[in-house]
């Protein structure tokens, strides 16, 4: 196959040509061992851990080039080293290496299990509950709730969400709509250009609770919180008909009837 | 074309997508390859952002670059090259795997361990991320 092009859009015009199944846009995110070194040079350890859950914080937008191996987790950890960073300045940053390479090891042992329940929801409901089908109005995002339309939109577009958009998605899709992690995985994988199987799923079954002692969920407070109210301030359903009003308690009982929880969730931040 | 005939191929795969992949680096003159996997981009409806991400990986690295059966595509280039031995990396994927069993029935097989993030441990508990992290911070970073 070719490997000369005058430009980026020559690429993109033969990659639509020799893969005619290939849908959707092209990512303004560039592949290869150049992006990924200069976007290494940018990390910002001191800020990371402090702001890493907020839309606009210091996220280093490396796990594309860590997913593919353009570079590696030790390579990192030791880039990190040679700058002379002390230990409490990149331990956040550590850990969630650490969490991707957690995620592989399990998928050594589990191979293709990583697909199935790794236990039953703690949600009350069985996994017969949960329906197979992505509603169309999120793929389309036309939901009406302007956050998650947002989302949905910026993961077919650019193959990124920060992680905590990904946290929130997934509950939404699975804990709000009742679908299966599964199918929310698979939607998410044919577009993130970190798409890996074992981060991933397992990061969704983390959301659903088939891999945590309770499911992940959030309230409006709480996203309103990490995103400057992007969304929420000119949101029609604020204060009315938001899904996500409530308070933690209050929440749990309206998704969670079923369930026997711990009564108090202390969700400031996200766990991990 | 590089070196016809060459004893040793290199085999390219999604995850060790750097020119310092431990198996370009130890076979520096052999031909190396990548082969899109035409089944999996299909199964999981893999969106055209992807493959131009990769696609520009790939455009970083000395490999030639085919698509198809992955099998099939290594097959019929073991034998263009005249090859006896297929260098690869390591990979946690089951369809890596299967192939790679699959490949080892024809060819000598060579994969290579990409440098890990913590040593190997006799035991490690991965019940739950905490417990592997308990383990892990000892080891990931001086302190």
């Amino acid at each position: 196959m070719q490997r000369e092009f005058a430009s980026r859009e020559d690429l993109i015009a033969y990659v639509t040509q020799v893969f005619p199944g290939a849908k959707g846009a092209v990512s303004e995110t560039v592949g290869g061992r150049r992006a990924a070194l200069y976007k290494l040079a940018q990390l910002q350890p001191h800020s990371y851990g402090d702001t890493r859950n907020y839309l606009d914080g210091a996220v280093t937008g490396l796990s594309p080039y860590i997913r593919h191996g353009v570079l590696t987790l030790a390579e990192v950890r030791d880039y990190l080293q040679s700058q002379g960073h002390p230990w409490s300045v990149v331990e956040p940053f550590l850990r969630q290496l650490a969490w991707r390479d957690y995620w592989q090891k399990l998928y050594e042992q589990w191979g293709e299990g990583i697909w199935q329940d790794r236990e039953p929801y703690k949600t009350g409901f069985t996994a017969a509950d949960y329906g197979e089908e992505l509603p169309e109005e999120i793929i389309n995002g036309t939901t009406g709730l302007p956050c998650m339309d947002s989302f949905s939109q910026e993961l077919q577009t650019t193959g990124y969400l920060h992680n905590h958009v990904r946290l929130w998605l997934a509950a939404y899709i699975i804990h709000w709509r009742r679908v299966k992690w599964q199918t929310g995985a698979a939607w998410f994988l044919m577009h993130l250009l970190d798409g890996d199987p074992a981060s991933n799923n397992l990061s969704w079954q983390w959301v659903a609770s088939t891999f945590s002692v309770k499911p992940y969920y959030f309230n409006q407070e709480n996203l309103a919180r990490y995103t400057q109210k992007k969304w929420c301030n000119s949101c029609p359903h604020l204060g009315k008909t938001c899904p996500f009003l409530g308070s933690y308690e209050q929440l749990q009982k309206r998704l969670f009837p079923h369930a026997e929880l711990p009564q108090s969730h202390s969700r400031l931040g996200t766990r991990r | 074309m590089p070196n016809y005939p060459s004893p040793t191929l290199v085999w390219v795969h999604g995850d060790s997508l750097s020119p310092t992949n431990p198996a370009l680096l130890a076979y520096p003159d052999a031909p190396a390859v990548w082969v899109w996997d035409e089944e999996l981009l299909n199964q999981w409806q893999i969106s055209r952002k992807r493959i131009v991400f990769i696609y520009e990986c790939l455009l970083e690295l000395p490999v030639e670059i085919r698509q198809g059966n992955v099998m099939e595509k290594l097959t019929q280039l073991m034998q263009e090259y005249g090859a006896q031995k297929l260098v690869t990396t390591q990979s946690p994927s089951p369809r890596f795997q299967h192939i790679c069993q699959e490949l080892s029935r024809q060819f000598t097989l060579e994969i290579l361990a990409i440098p890990p993030l913590i040593p190997p441990q006799k035991y490690l508990d991965l019940k739950r991320f905490s417990r592997y992290w308990k383990v892990a911070e000892k080891h990931i970073y001086p302190h």
